[in-house]
């Protein structure tokens, strides 16, 4: 598939390129990349279930990185940085969870 | 599931089991797909459109995925060997400064020898200067300004290998403190010594023995254990002197309380180090300067 395709030329680029990642952005980088796992999985979850929109991914990918990356900035503004990137990380997770769940269900039926 | 149907967003099995767990968590987990696709199926439904697929967005958007994955784990893993390597600069930057410290120490005490050498030589030369002479060494020997050697006795303390009762929660109890031997070596001079070193640092008047962190500091230069502690003095009295008093008593209850290790043996010849004694303040009024 060429979805899939892009993820692993993505992940190969990523991983010869070396992309330098500026010091402000570090901080967020990790939590970006989680917010992203969550629109993959949830996309996944919606191409099984017949539903995918590739709009609408899209759209779910870059504002939940986005958001994601922007509640942590704002929390480091405010002092609460640390507890609310385990905040967005509970929920991110949970996400992650229940549509993997879901996916399991689909794929093997159990 | 069929494309023409929208599924609702929560499982039957999903919500049923979720019941006792916060309503909050329970909406996390029951929405987890985005209702965007839901609404995105629904709005093809009812326009009776053909969904049409553009899979270079959504390739694009993964290959930003994968890039972003890629340089996470790639930063994550190259910020551990920059924490590694800047503690390994700090250590042989430590290991250099103590290196050069030694190198100056050891050309103080070369050119100190040569100075008392020419100082004997010259007062030699005349009837008062040797008479002089005499005093100076003693006083030089008192002060730890010369190279010493002697009979004495030799004292080696080291944290404890197998913790005393007292010691058995917090192995760091076991351990050999500044406080430890300072009381050794304030032992050892009521005992008599004339002279006495710490792991070749010879102690003076104005010598320090403390400690910064786990390192125990004499005269500002880190102890490696073991403690060896030499002192020359009388060798029929100084250890049954060392042995017998406050500091001798306080050593056996370290070794039965908290298992720190220590031996005292005699020892015929001692070759003690000079100190590098240094003056920035005091100055002597007149005569020898």
């Amino acid at each position: 598939m060429i979805a899939a395709l892009g993820l692993v030329v993505g992940i190969v680029l990523g991983l010869l390129l070396h992309p330098v990642v500026p010091l402000w952005m570090q901080p967020y980088l990790p939590i970006a990349v989680v917010a992203a796992l969550d629109a993959v999985f949830g996309a996944v979850r919606a191409s099984l279930d017949g539903v995918f929109d590739d709009k609408v991914f899209v759209i779910s990918f870059v504002s939940n990185v986005l958001v994601a990356a922007l509640i942590v900035f704002l929390g480091d503004q405010l002092g609460v940085g640390s507890q609310l990137s385990t905040g967005v990380i509970v929920v991110l997770s949970v996400r992650i969870f229940s549509n993997v769940a879901a996916i399991r269900r689909q794929l093997f039926g159990a | 599931m069929p494309p023409t149907a929208p599924p609702s967003p929560t499982p039957a099995t999903g919500s049923r089991r979720l019941q006792t767990v916060p309503a909050l968590l329970a909406q996390i987990w029951d929405e987890a797909l985005d209702p965007g696709y839901a609404a995105a199926a629904a709005r093809r439904t009812a326009g009776a459109q053909r969904p049409v697929r553009r899979w270079l967005g959504t390739a694009l958007a993964l290959g930003l995925v994968g890039v972003l994955l890629a340089a996470a784990i790639v930063q994550a893993n190259a910020a551990k060997p920059a924490v590694v390597q800047q503690r390994l600069d700090l250590i042989s930057r430590i290991q250099t400064q103590t290196k050069r410290y030694d190198a100056t120490v050891a050309a103080l005490a070369a050119a100190q020898a040569q100075v008392d050498r020419l100082k004997s030589d010259a007062l030699a030369a005349s009837g008062t200067g040797t008479g002089l002479d005499a005093q100076l060494r003693t006083l030089s020997v008192a002060s730890a300004d010369v190279a010493v050697s002697g009979p004495g006795l030799r004292l080696t303390m080291d944290d404890a290998a197998t913790p005393g009762p007292g010691a058995a929660g917090d192995p760091a109890l076991g351990r050999v403190l500044d406080r430890d031997l300072q009381m050794a070596v304030n032992g050892l001079w009521a005992a008599g010594a004339e002279a006495v070193s710490i792991n070749g640092q010879r102690l003076t008047a104005l010598s320090a023995i403390r400690s910064a962190g786990d390192a125990i500091l004499v005269d500002y230069r880190p102890l490696a254990r073991p403690y060896v502690v030499l002192a020359i003095g009388d060798p029929q009295t100084i250890q049954a002197d060392f042995a017998a008093g406050a500091a001798g008593q306080g050593l056996r209850t370290l070794q039965e309380t908290y298992g720190v290790q220590y031996t005292v043996s005699g020892a015929d010849m001692l070759t003690l180090p000079a100190a590098a004694v240094d003056l920035r303040y005091a100055r002597t009024k007149g005569g020898l300067s």
